[in-house]
């Protein structure tokens, strides 16, 4: 990427120059002539159709699909991801090898898995945290962007945790969450509650498979977009059913030890 | 509002779901029940076939004095029977919504395996609230 | 049943009866999959494509009861009734788009979808190993739905893409092609 040195540079830009941004691409004109790829890019493109990088970002910012087709695409997740930790030969080799660790996770992502049998329980929901988790971290910088000038970098806990409860709840599922809490017995711990996932509507899980719960696909979201504000922290979903409300899940927020540190000097 | 019994059978014609929805029917065992899921699908069948009038579908309405049976058979050979009171309106819109309610809470779940029996509390939950306010 | 009437049928179904969810969900949904399996594959793409088509067989299983329940379609007369139905209602009522029908063999048995927009390939490149743009079907999932749902309505096609954006063609199409109608097996004994 090209990089002029600013104090060079004849003009003040009257918006962020392309070339000089790095990250997120901004609101300005499209980059057809910009180097979007590398030097050595062997991608072809279709001659009469844009690339990706011409179409503008809020283009699907109101889009909407089936909720059908989003329940079928998350049953083949789920489905897929039990598949590959059945069979205790698999389990070993997904517990231990490096690899199965994602490497595009922050330094305080996931922990790693202690026991065999924590390996077992856990496997199903990991993957599905990593799903979620590769999603999140899109979603935020989408989201960021979308707020653009008025984009407020949050610092504090509340804030932050504010933030998914409002924004980044409606921006996915259209509503905000149910309620936000703070666990009495434990300084790092907070609650975020949802009375009805939308990604589990129409799951339900087996008897024998009750420690499952299908929104820890939501819980690598938020585990995500903490992760991007520089709070680091892991995000656990758990089922709680009661007469009402038989899908109610909390997101156990779990922040990292720096967090809290942070916050006491702020 | 009385229907009082909902069965579905899969494309074999082995029961996948029964339920009733009134206390005073005859509890059968489950082996009657599957008994009579496979003879219901071997009358369908043959109904179809027997039919003067050609390109007929099989069996799909039984009435006696003590009840009707409806019987809607999905493009996919799927069978869902309505057991209900006799002179019960409005039976296609129980069964339509009743499909409408077997496509959600059955298909969209991973957890259920095709043609296998249906044990999906989603499905029981919202299948009861649906029936029972009408009883 | 007219091109025309399984457009109108399938716009009231997408605008009265159907749930509706964020499409960047469903898209980024879609992309973490395809990331996933190319990353178990340990990037044999054609491995990749076997799997995509092999969950869109089994969405396909399922999603015709679904696609059955909202539209109360009853049985298509011939196969490019069966073409329209799919293009005008089964793709609007889940992904809001319509691909257009055309390149019809005479026999009236094969014919392709030519996608104008795809929810599930919005804002994707493909990796730029050098072997990803020759190998990589990416929406190849939606080949096994249409396999998976015509074939509960004894229907047995095959459906491959021929042409991707992703990949540098001028258009994104698919080629269906009617197999064999699958009759109903007679029980033995029964005549």
């Amino acid at each position: 990427m090209q990089r002029q040195d600013p104090l060079q540079s004849p003009f003040v830009p009257f918006s962020p120059n392309p070339s000089l941004q790095q990250g997120t691409p901004t609101a300005t004109a499209p980059l057809k002539h910009s180097l979007t790829a590398s030097q050595s890019s062997n991608l072809r493109y279709s001659s009469s159709r844009k690339s990706i990088y011409d179409r503008h970002l809020n283009r699907t910012q109101r889009s909407e699909l089936s909720k059908s087709s989003f329940a079928f695409l998350f049953g083949e997740m789920v489905q897929y991801a039990q598949k590959r930790v059945s069979g205790i030969q698999d389990l070993e080799k997904k517990s231990a090898t490096p690899s199965f660790v994602p490497t595009h996770v922050s330094p305080a992502g996931p922990r790693h898995l202690k026991s065999l049998s924590e390996a077992i329980h856990s496997l199903t929901p990991r993957r599905l945290n990593l799903h979620g988790y590769t999603i999140g971290q899109r979603l935020l910088e989408l989201l960021l962007w979308r707020d653009g000038r008025s984009a407020k970098r949050e610092t504090r806990i509340l804030g932050i945790l504010q933030f998914i409860t409002t924004t980044l709840y409606r921006s996915i599922f259209n509503k905000p969450a149910d309620a936000l809490e703070k666990s009495r017995d434990n300084e790092d711990e907070y609650m975020l509650i949802d009375n009805d996932p939308m990604v589990s509507s129409y799951i339900s899980i087996p008897k024998e498979m009750s420690q499952l719960n299908c929104a820890a696909f939501v819980a690598g979201i938020i585990e995500a977009v903490l992760d991007g504000c520089l709070f680091p922290s892991r995000v656990t979903a758990h089922s709680v059913p009661t007469e009402q409300f038989p899908g109610k899940t909390v997101f156990l927020i779990k922040f990292d030890e720096s967090v809290l540190e942070r916050e006491a000097v702020l | 509002m009385g229907i009082l019994a909902i069965m579905v059978l899969n494309k074999a014609g082995g029961l996948i779901y029964q339920r009733d929805f009134n206390e005073g029917l005859k509890k059968l065992s489950s082996n009657d029940y599957l008994v009579l899921a496979g003879t219901f699908h071997g009358v369908h069948a043959i109904t179809s076939r027997v039919s003067p009038v050609p390109g007929s579908g099989g069996l799909e309405i039984m009435e006696s004095e003590h009840f009707r049976m409806q019987c809607f058979q999905t493009l996919t050979g799927t069978k869902f029977l309505i057991f209900a009171q006799p002179h019960q309106p409005n039976i296609d819109v129980i069964v339509k919504r009743v499909y409408e309610l077997y496509a959600d809470y059955v298909m969209k779940n991973p957890f259920y395996q095709i043609e296998m029996p249906i044990r999906c509390e989603a499905f029981d939950r919202n299948l009861l609230a649906y029936i029972q306010p009408r009883q | 049943m007219s091109a025309n009437k399984a457009a109108r049928i399938g716009e009231e179904v997408w605008k009265t009866r159907i749930d509706k969810v964020n499409a960047e969900l469903v898209t980024l949904t879609y992309g973490s999959i395809v990331a996933q399996l190319c990353k178990d594959m340990e990037g044999d793409y054609l491995e990749v494509n076997k799997q995509l088509e092999k969950m869109g067989y089994n969405i396909g299983l399922r999603l015709i009861e679904d696609f059955l329940a909202k539209t109360n379609m009853g049985k298509c007369a011939n196969f490019r009734e069966t073409a329209e139905t799919i293009s005008k209602i089964g793709f609007k009522v889940f992904l809001n788009i319509t691909p257009t029908v055309t390149n019809w063999t005479t026999d009236g048995k094969q014919f392709s979808l030519i996608f104008e927009e795809n929810p599930l390939a919005d804002f994707v490149e493909l990796p730029d190993d050098g072997r990803a743009q020759n190998e990589l079907w990416y929406s190849n999932l939606l080949c096994g739905v249409l396999r998976g749902s015509l074939e509960m309505v004894q229907m047995q096609v095959d459906a491959h893409f021929v042409n991707d954006v992703l990949r540098g063609n001028e258009v994104t199409e698919m080629r269906v092609t009617l197999v064999r109608i699958i009759d109903d097996e007679l029980p033995p004994g029964e005549d």
